[in-house]
Formats: C-alpha cells, structure tokens, sequence
C-alpha cells in the first residue's frame, strides 16, 4: 500500500524518463551505452571531413544504413577514442534546414536563383562555360576547388578540367592554408614529404611549436602531446598567449612577422655553441656552409632589438634545442600565412637539419596541416603539380601520366598554372571570365575580400558547386549546383602524417544533391568528353588509378589493396610500396608499422638524396603599423567549435554555444584604457580596405600594439591585406595595419 | 533516342540514395580492454560520509570543448541542449597573461538548492553516490530551480515542458563505464573522485574563484586542481555581459494580480460605498491572477503533487496558501449575496454569522500566500530579489491597491514608497542597474513614466483611472523584477 502511494506521489518511471535511459548497445558492438532512441544496429568507421588530424569515427547506423549518431573510434592510431567537438557534430551539418536539394539558376528576368533540373542546369554549365571559352579561349575558364572533398574528386576534378574541359588555371583553398609546406618541403627534400607520425608527439624530450595553437586548432594531436611520457620541454612561439602557450613550459612572444630573424638566430646560437651534428650536415645535406655564413649576421642583440625579445630568451630555447636528446619543430598558419613564409618553415626545417633532428623518433621539422585532405590536394589535385607529385613542364612525365590514365598525352598541358591570387588577378585583367567554385567560399575567406565582388562583377558566368546555397560565395553564383557532403559519398583523405583514411557514405543526400564525383562525371558526359573518363567508374575505381600513378613516386602506395585494406590497417602511411605489404601482418590493434617517420636512412628524395639549406634575408612586412594606422591586426581560428567561414558548424546548435557568436576583437588593457574602450565595448576596426564592426574583448594574452580577430566572421577579410609569399603565393592572412575605435559603450548609463 | 546524360543523371541520384545494409559488427575496441578512460573513475562506491564528484585538472584543459558535445551525443539530448558548458577566464599580469578554459556540468551540490526548492520533490539525491538526480517524469516545468540554482545547471526543455540536467551519467557510473564527459575529454582532464562531506572550511576555493559568485552556500562538490595557483584578479570572459533574463509574463499576472486582487478585497472592508463592486472585482483579478499561473507550468497536469514540497520549498507554501485562500475568499466575497438566494432560508443566519471569521482567515492565507510569494524570490538569493525588494514590492501593490478606493492620496503617498524602493536598484554597477539602464531602459522608463502619472490620478483623486494605470504600471513593473534580475552562473564564452 506504502509504495502504491509512494509511486503515485513520486513519479520515478514514465516516458520521460525512458527517454533519456541509456542501455549498452547489442551485438557487443564496444560502444559506449546510448538511450534506446540511438541504439545502433551496426556501426562503420569513417574519417573525419574537417581538418587535418583524421580522425576515425565509429559512426552508429540503423537498420537501413542511415546513420543516426556517431562516437570516436578507439582503435584507430591517429585518435584512439577521441574527437573534438566538430567530430561528434559532424553528422549535424547534413541535417540542416538549408541544405540545396536541387540546382539552382539565376533567372535573368528575376535575377533571383531559381530551382532548374539537373539536365537544365548542365545545359546552362556547358553553354555557358562554353561560350566563355569560345569568346575568350580555353584558358579563360579557372576553377577554385577546396581540401574538403576526398582525393578521388580531386584528381577527377583536375583531370577533367586540364584534360577534358582545357582549362589551365585552376587552383584550391589549400592555396590558403598549405602551399608553404608544400613548396618549402619540394625544395628542401625534393618532394612534400612531411616526415612524421603522430608517434612523434608522445616521444619528444622538446617540442618547439611555431605558430601554431593545437589546444584549440588540432586538439586531438594536444591530446598526443599531453600523453608523452618524458616529461617534455614545451615552446611556444606565438606573438599571443594563445590556450597552447599558457599550457606550454616556455612561452617566447615574439614581434608579429620576426619569426624568420629569431630562426636564423637560433641558428646563429646553435653554431656558436657547436651544437651541430656535423656528422649528418656532411652526409646529408647540402648548402649547410652558405648558410652558416649567411647567419652569422644574425647576432643575438640584432635578433632581440628585431622580435622585441631578451637575449636571455634566445639562449633559453636555444638551450633546449642544444640539450634535449629528441627535439621536434611544428608549425602551423602561424607561419604559413606570412609574406615570407616559405624561407620561414625553410628555416626551421634547417634547425631540424643542422641539429641532426630528423629520421628519429620524437623529432623532425613537421607542418601540421590543416584541411582534412589538404595533403591529397597537394598530391592530387592536379592545379600546380601534375597528378601524383608530377611536372606538368616535363614530356615524359606527361606521357606516363597519360598511358596510366588511358588519354592522349597532348591532353596534359605543359604549362604552368596560375596560383589562386593570379587568377583573381586574371579575372581583373580580363584573363579569366568564367569560374567554377567547388566547396569553398571565396567571398567570405579569401584575402581583402571586398575586391571579390567587383571581381565577380567581370565573369561572365560563374558556378557554385555546394551543400548549401547560403554561403556567401553561392549568393553570388549564376548557378549552384547541390553536392552531398560528408558522410553522403565515400572516398579517401590525407591527414597531416600522410595516413590514406577512408570516408564512408552512411547518410542519403537531400533531394537531388550528388556527390561531387558524380557531379563530376556528369559534367564530362555533358561536356562531351566523357569517353577520357570511363576507367574512373567509381571512386575506389578512381583510387586505383591514383594508386598507380603513385608508383614509383616517393607517396607510392602500390601496396594498398583497396579501401577495406585501408580500414582494416587503421589507415596507412604512405609510402607503402607492394613490397612492404608483407611486414604488416599483426593482430594487436596498432602495430608498430602504425606510426612511421621518414628519413631515417637520412636519404632524401632530391637528384643527390641530400636535404637542402634554403635562406633569405627577412624582408618587411608589407603593410607594417604606422601613425594612421596604428595596430597590428592578427588574425586566426578562434575556438575547436568553428570551421573556417562556417558554413558546416554554424549549422549546429551545440558548436554555436561553444564559441562567440558575434565578431570581437582582442585588445591589450593598456591600449584598451589609453583609448577609452572597456570589455565588451562596441567598437570598429578599419583598415585601408574596409571597416569590421566588433565588440572588445580587453585581455592581456594580446600584447599592446596588436589587436587579434577570428576569421571566422566574414568582416574579417575587409581588413586584411593582400601580400603573398613569392614562393608558395599563400596569402599572409596575419599581418595588416588598422585601427581601432569605439562606436559606443555597452549598456552604459 | 534515350539522352546519355539523362539516363546517367537518373542512375546517379538513384545510387547517391543507396545505402549499404549495414552488417553487424564487432567493435576492436571492445576485445582490446575496458571502456574508454575506465580508469577515471572511482574503483569502489563512496562510503559513509563520502560522495561522486567531477574532478577538473585545469593545467589539462585546455579548450577543446569536447566534453560538451560527447555529453550531448552520447546522452541523446535535444539539438540545442546542452548539459555541459565550458567557457573562458581571462586574468594575470601584463608580464604573464593568462587564460583558462573551465568546464562545468551539475556540481552535484551537498545542500542542492534545485532540491530545496522544487515544489514536487523531482530533485533526489542518492544517498550512496551523492548524484542529484531529477525526476523528468515527477517535473512540473515551473522552472523555480532554474532560478534556484546559482549555477544555471538545470535546462529548461520547451519539447518536454520540464527541465532537464547532468546526471553523471550514473547509469554508466554502475556499469564500469566513464561518463560520457569523462570518456570524450582527449587530455583525461575530467574525472569522477570521492569527496568528503563532512568539511568545516569554506568549501572549494578554486570553484568559488572561478564562479567569482558567492554560492557555495549549496556546497558544489566539483572539485577545480591545478598544480600553479590560479591568479587573483581572475574574470569570467563574459562578466561584463549583460544579459535580460525570460519575463515569465504568466508569474508576472500571478504576482500582479492575486495582489491587486487581495488589495481591492482589503479596500472592500474599509468602503462603506463600493464594498461590493470592490470585493467582486477583487475576486476576479485575484482568479484572474491564479488561472494565469498554471499558463506559466510546463506540464500542468502534474501539478496536483504541488504539496509536496511543503517542508523546503516556498513555491509549494504560495501554491497552498493562495490555493486554499480562494475558495474562502470567494465565499467572502460573494456572502453579502446568499441571503438573495430563494431556497437559502434561516441558513443565512448561520452564514451571516461566521462570515466576518471566514472573511479574516480568508485575508489572513491570501496575505501570507503573498509573503511566500515574495519569499519564493527572496530564496534565490540573488541580490535583486533581496527581502526588502520583495516583500516591498508585492506588500505595496497590495496596500496601494486597497487605498485606491478608500483614500486615493494615501495611495500615492504608499505609491511614491514603492517607486522610490524600485528607483534605489537602478543606480550604481550592479548588473540590475546595468540591466534597467541598458538593454531594459525603454521598460524602466516606461514603468517611471506610468508611475507618476498614476501618483498624479490619484493625487487628483481620481480612483478608477489610477487604479487602471497603477495595473498597468505593476505589470511593467513585474516584468522588470523578472528581467533585469541578476543570473549567478560559471564562466562563459566572450558575449554581447
């Protein structure tokens, strides 16, 4: 009688509460328990489609193969169980509201984009485009593609726009993020080879992080960094004091831009201590002598007047480097995204160089990469090298390109392709009058984007290939094609350690939305030159010609069976020539063979095998602070929870509670309160190109002189300014004049 | 002749639709040992004088924010629920900067005040674990320990009309798993610990530094470590946001009019002239008033079980108190017109005869309905709502109300009492006064403007124009109460 009360009182049971009961899963599937709601019947792994690091995660599928939740994977090597908030997001992006279910053409009498069929919207693609070629020549036409789609896409892509369409300059927005790494590791070891694993963050005694914040940027590799056992020495150069230079054991906040100088005086430092491995610069590198010439100018009193550093700092690090058994170098945006950015990751992978730091465990000069397939880009992407790490200026590399790939060799041109700010600049000359953007968005990521719009203004037709139609760059477009995203299409990324991961397709796009490979091939039918592609039937059928084309190079990957081979290994590291197939057999869930670094014979993939010293001297800055404009404007990502212009994670309600949701600035509290602006002030920054509204955030982690604001927000790159690295013609996204004033207080009486 | 890339355009949207039939699998993970960071949690249940608790390694945290969204996913909440949040103090020197990222769920407090105060008893706390568990089938959606909580912690859930929140995941905790925070955080930053509860020193220092509010009167458990002393001069990123809390226009009715109500009643019994119009208008804003607040419950039909939090919570009390007041105030007010009945009789002898006493108890309830009412705020501590704010406010709509029509000047005079106890919150720096004279300044100006306009009504003597606009006044007067309220919570991302 008691509980018969008791229970009518006190509901403890009911639907509600069922609602939320969380039950271990069947099948002894190993996941974690879920409510009822999110029982999966199954599960299949899949890489992550938003950065670099590459994450596996098990995504959790019902009955129909549709997937409904997902969990990171622990057996993968890369994650081993973990992912940052994208990753567990990273099925909400494909439910969004406003998702493109069908093309979309621009009615010239409405001038508003209206909903066509795939057969109108591929007759409006080919005349038009064609047209445009006819009137202005083949090269007239450029696409800007992305690090966003898997390599099959890429290399169909490239290979149908050079050989099927005629086009020559195309380029990507790794152009953005990567190009440095590309050119400065192709000129030092003779092909972008970055040398490390994963394993090399857990078996460092020093780690030198050099622009770069994995707290928040990669946080699954902080997690690698956090699980090493040897209780390592942790340096951080970064003007700011950025979540990873709080977490580090040395912080150097150097001027913004005198990366290059404090290099070369490490350098200066490290030779006049003799802590070089003489031994190794003779046997595998060249140039070494020219260059310790060359840094004999930088003193340490000229390199602390220069980076606004003590003397004592320098001979701290330099300490460190001299001291520590293993001492690995990471680099991100920090100094990629600089007006001398090549000569800049040069000169740390000369560090790693003369100190005999490279082929060992826990060490090597290592670009931590930052689109999820930005390393297949650079491979396959088909814009500035030919496909598989080839050179488009040489004749018999095009022709055992084209007998691979079953095509007339007089298909591939010979000539060289504008980079992404050229054939900007070719649309303003006239060059380029028609434009195909694939899953990237120029009008809001591109440097000083307030050009982007008169520049479009001179197209004459211009394609957006999409999961959305919202994004800025689409607003714009003539036509917008719906593409399936991620976990909608299968295909393989890249990650920064050179790990081939396989994506799977576990939810149905929208509508009549295609992934993009069969967007792809449905443009080469329409197009008329769909009889060059027929031996790229599917992507893993794509794969395997990637595969071959891989032989023989130093990415050769012959050894992979397919995609099931691929998850089967827990990814695998290129190089895997055939012949080492055989070394891999093992049952525990990471074998050894898991992590491997390059280089350890000290044999580098140059003619004479030998790794190279390049150098410059440092030059200015392009636009430096001056009386007008007084600040230094830095700009970078601002939490884990957003993805460049957002057009995935602001689609998720949880990533948008993770981060600001409107655009602030970061200011030091002495310029805040020599300027009259308190916290959360509402204020305006302006550069010569344009004005950004903000609110301020007064923190110290900035230092005075420099303001800091995530690229996150479109006004952004209103300010910034165009200067580019000559080398890798990456835009240097983090060094602007502007200033800074308050438009009114917040809520003030 | 079929088009080519017609059929081809056909084939690819229908093999874009299909999906592999998935084949039941085996994790490795599962064969390669336990449950992620199974090592994280404590190997044996809490004994006597012990309880769960999130540990916080803030040297480990380092922003990635994971722990939110594996919460989220692995606890199949709603799109924009969140039961973990993390956000961001900023402090130190100019010479050393700082920054830390903090992640806080439920701190599963010792004296939990969503406990104390839920009006159904829907908050437990296990006896063996110390977990604060919510009953989502027992909640009446009415949103009090969202306002009792000093954390912000419980979530209301507008599909569900209840609120929701951290369970630690106790399911799991029984089974050998992490909860899900636990086992999504990279850098192992969050644990599960057994704390002491028998502690006599001011409780969890790091946690009082970090919430930079006075709320450890609820005792948190989560426990905040870190092997370098935090900074002094440590501020939540969003401390200078102000932030307009939810009007809850149903409570503002209630308040407004069951005093309103209760006051004319009042006035009844000292008008000779209009005692009865007085009285039954009375009685239908104070209805009025009462079927306005079951609009404010998110599952009204559980409401019956509101007694049960008689012994802890002031909502139950007002509950009770205004509910039992009514029936007998209605009786009051409606007694003068028995003795018309045709079939009542000498009974109305009887009637007559006990109505003076049943009147007086009737007021006696109603009025200490209102205490509670002014009490159920006051309990929150937060320092808008502080007792001489409440029961000022709602003691001067009742005595203003019940003057209106009896002595129009005096009226004022309790008017001008009651604006100038309400003007003394919007000066100064607290976050009110920010709240009234930013975001919310249109409503302040708009109640200072009615009030006086109403002091001028009633210095004129005009009764029924000033008592219409004295309602109106109170009502913006309420919403203000409500809105500019300052909202204790943990540290947050940088906001507007």
């Amino acid at each position: 009688m008691k509980s018969v009360v008791e229970n009518l009182l006190r509901a403890r049971t009911g639907p509600m509460t069922t609602e939320l009961v969380r039950h271990p899963s069947a099948h002894g599937l190993g996941l974690p328990q879920v409510p009822s709601r999110l029982t999966p019947v199954s599960t299949t792994r899949s890489i992550c489609g938003f950065c670099s690091t590459g994450c596996s995660l098990n995504v959790h599928l019902d009955a129909d193969g549709q997937a409904i939740n997902l969990s990171p994977d622990p057996s993968y090597p890369v994650n081993l169980g973990m992912a940052c908030p994208k990753g567990w997001e990273a099925l909400t992006p494909l439910a969004a509201t406003d998702r493109l279910k069908t093309p979309l053409l621009r009615n010239p009498s409405t001038g508003r984009l209206e909903p066509v069929s795939w057969e109108v919207a591929l007759g409006a693609f080919v005349q038009n485009f064609k047209a445009v070629q006819r009137t202005h020549g083949p090269h007239s036409l450029s696409f800007l593609s992305t690090g966003q789609i898997v390599m099959e896409e890429m290399a169909l892509l490239g290979a149908l726009a050079k050989f099927g369409m005629g086009m020559l300059h195309v380029d990507s927005n790794t152009r953005q993020c990567m190009a440095t790494s590309h050119v400065a590791y192709k000129q030092s070891f003779g092909f972008d080879a970055p040398p490390f694993s994963y394993a090399d963050f857990e078996e460092s005694d020093a780690l030198i992080f050099i622009g770069a914040n994995p707290c928040i940027a990669h946080p699954i590799m902080w997690q690698r960094v956090m699980m090493n056992p040897r209780n390592p020495e942790i340096v951080v150069i970064d003007p700011r004091r950025t979540e990873t230079a709080v977490a580090a054991t040395h912080h150097v906040p150097l001027r913004p831009k005198s990366d290059l100088t404090l290099l070369y005086g490490l350098a200066h430092l490290l030779i006049a201590r003799g802590a070089v491995k003489r031994e190794f610069i003779d046997a595998h590198t060249k140039n070494y002598e020219a260059f310790a010439s060359f840094v004999d100018a930088f003193t340490p009193e000229r390199v602390a007047t220069e980076t606004g550093l003590p003397v004592e700092t320098l001979h701290r690090v330099v300490e460190i480097i001299a001291t520590k058994e293993r001492v690995s170098f990471w680099w991100t945006m920090g100094v990629n995204q600089g007006h001398e950015s090549t000569r800049t990751a040069q000169a740390i992978i000369n560090l790693a160089l003369m100190t005999g730091n490279i082929g060992r465990p826990g060490t090597g000069a290592n670009s931590i990469t930052g689109q999820c397939n930005a390393m297949g880009s650079r491979l396959f992407g088909n814009a500035s090298s030919l496909l598989g790490g080839y050179d488009f200026g040489k004749d018999s590399d095009r022709a055992h390109v084209a007998a691979i790939l079953g095509i007339d060799s007089e298909r591939i041109p010979s000539g060289k392709s504008w980079a992404y700010d050229q054939i900007m600049d070719g649309i303003d000359s006239g060059a380029i009058k028609g434009l195909w953007v694939i899953a990237t968005n120029t009008a809001h990521s591109w440097i000083n984007q307030k050009r982007f719009p008169d520049l479009r203004r001179k197209l004459e037709f211009m394609v957006v290939q999409d999961m959305y139609a919202t994004t800025e760059t689409a607003q714009m477009a003539d036509l917008v094609l719906p593409a399936a995203g991620w976990g909608e299409k299968e295909g393989v990324f890249i990650n920064s350690e050179r790990r081939l991961g396989v994506s799977r397709k576990v939810s149905r796009a929208p509508g009549q939305a295609l992934s993009d490979f069969a967007i792809f091939t449905l443009v080469a039918e329409a197009w008329g030159c769909g009889d060059l592609f027929r031996k790229w039937e599917s992507p893993e059928a794509a794969f395997r010609l990637l595969r071959e084309l891989s032989r023989g190079q130093p990415c050769n990957f012959t050894g992979i069976e397919g995609y099931d081979h691929i998850q089967r290994e827990g990814g695998i590291q290129w190089p895997y020539p055939a012949s080492r197939k055989s070394e891999t057999a093992s049952n525990s869930p990471i074998p050894p063979q898991s992590q491997r670094r390059l280089f350890s014979d000290g044999q580098f993939f140059t003619a004479d095998k030998r790794a190279v010293f390049h150098f410059d001297e440092p030059r200015p800055m392009a636009e430096p602070p001056d009386s007008a404009y007084p600040f230094l404007l830095n700009t970078g990502r601002g939490s884990s929870a957003q993805w460049h212009t957002g057009s995935r994670t602001n689609k998720s309600d949880v990533l948008r509670k993770l981060a600001p949701v409107s655009l602030y600035v970061e200011i030091n509290p002495a310029d805040a309160s020599r300027l009259g602006i308190a916290n959360n002030d509402d204020v305006v920054v302006s550069s010569r190109r344009g004005d950004a509204p903000a609110f301020a955030v007064v923190t110290s982690t900035v230092q005075p002189g420099q303001l800091f604001m995530p690229m996150h927000f479109d006004a952004v790159n209103r300010l910034t300014f165009p200067s580019f690295d000559p080398h890798s013609r990456q835009p240097s996204y983090k060094a602007c004049a502007v200033r800074i004033a308050r438009t009114s207080k917040r809520h003030d009486a | 002749m079929t088009d080519p890339v017609r059929t081809l355009i056909d084939e690819l949207i229908e093999s874009q639709r299909r999906l592999d039939t998935p084949v039941a699998r085996f994790a490795a993970a599962h064969d390669a040992g336990g449950a992620p960071r199974s090592q994280l949690i404590p190997l044996s249940a809490p004994g006597p004088g012990e309880q769960y608790a999130f540990q916080v390694d803030l040297d480990s945290c380092t922003g990635c924010k994971a722990c939110v969204a594996g919460c989220h996913s692995l606890n199949g909440l709603d799109e924009e629920e969140t039961w973990r949040d993390v956000g961001l103090v900023l402090g130190g020197t100019p010479a050393h900067p700082f920054q830390q990222t903090v992640t806080t769920a439920c701190h599963h407090c010792e004296d939990p005040a969503c406990l104390n105060g839920c009006p159904v008893l829907a908050y437990e706390k296990d006896p063996v674990t110390g977990i604060v568990v919510h009953l989502d089938d027992q909640c009446i959606g009415c949103s009090y320990c969202v306002l009792k909580c000093p954390y912000e912690v419980p979530k209301y859930n507008d599909r569900l009309g209840i609120v929701r929140k951290c369970d630690m995941c106790h399911g799991r905790l029984s089974a050998g798993e992490a909860p899900a925070c636990v086992q999504s955080c990279p850098t192992e930053a969050i644990a599960i610990v057994k704390v002491s509860t028998f502690r006599s020193e001011t409780p969890n220092p790091e946690l009082a530094e970090l919430s930079s509010t006075d709320s450890n009167y609820t005792r948190p458990t989560t426990r905040y470590i870190s092997k370098n002393p935090l900074p002094a001069n440590l501020r939540a990123s969003d401390a200078d946001t102000l932030r307009p809390q939810h009007a809850h226009y149903a409570l503002v009715l209630l308040l407004v009019l069951t005093q309103l109500g209760l006051g004319l009643m009042i006035g009844s019994q000292l008008s000779a002239l209009n005692a009865q119009p007085l009285a039954l208008t009375g009685l239908a804003l104070f209805t009025a008033g009462l079927v306005a607040s079951v609009a404010h419950l998110g599952q009204p039909f559980r409401a019956w079980r509101i007694f049960l939090g008689l012994r802890r919570s002031w909502l139950s009390r007002e509950a009770v108190l205004l509910g039992t007041a009514f029936p007998l105030l209605t009786f009051a007010a409606l007694h003068p017109l028995i003795p018309e009945l045709p079939f009542i009789g000498h009974w109305s002898l009887v009637i007559g005869h006990f109505a003076p006493t049943i009147s007086i108890v009737a007021f006696l309830l109603a009025a200490s309905g209102v205490f509670c009412s002014a009490m159920i705020y006051t309990d929150t501590r937060r320092y808008f709502w502080r007792f001489s704010q409440t029961s000022g406010r709602m003691a001067g709509t009742v005595l203003v109300a019940a003057c209106a029509f009896v002595h129009p000047p005096l009226a004022a005079g309790v008017l001008i009492a009651k604006l100038a106890l309400e003007l003394s919150t919007s000066r100064g720096h607290s976050s009110s006064a920010r709240l009234q004279q930013g975001p919310l300044h249109r409503q302040w100006g708009s109640r200072v403007i009615v009030g006086l306009l109403t002091l001028l009504l009633f210095f004129a003597n005009h009764s029924v124009m000033g008592f219409l606009l004295f309602t109106i006044g109170e009502l913006l007067e309420r919403t203000l109460f409500f809105r500019a309220v300052d909202s204790p919570k943990m540290p947050g991302v940088p906001s507007v």
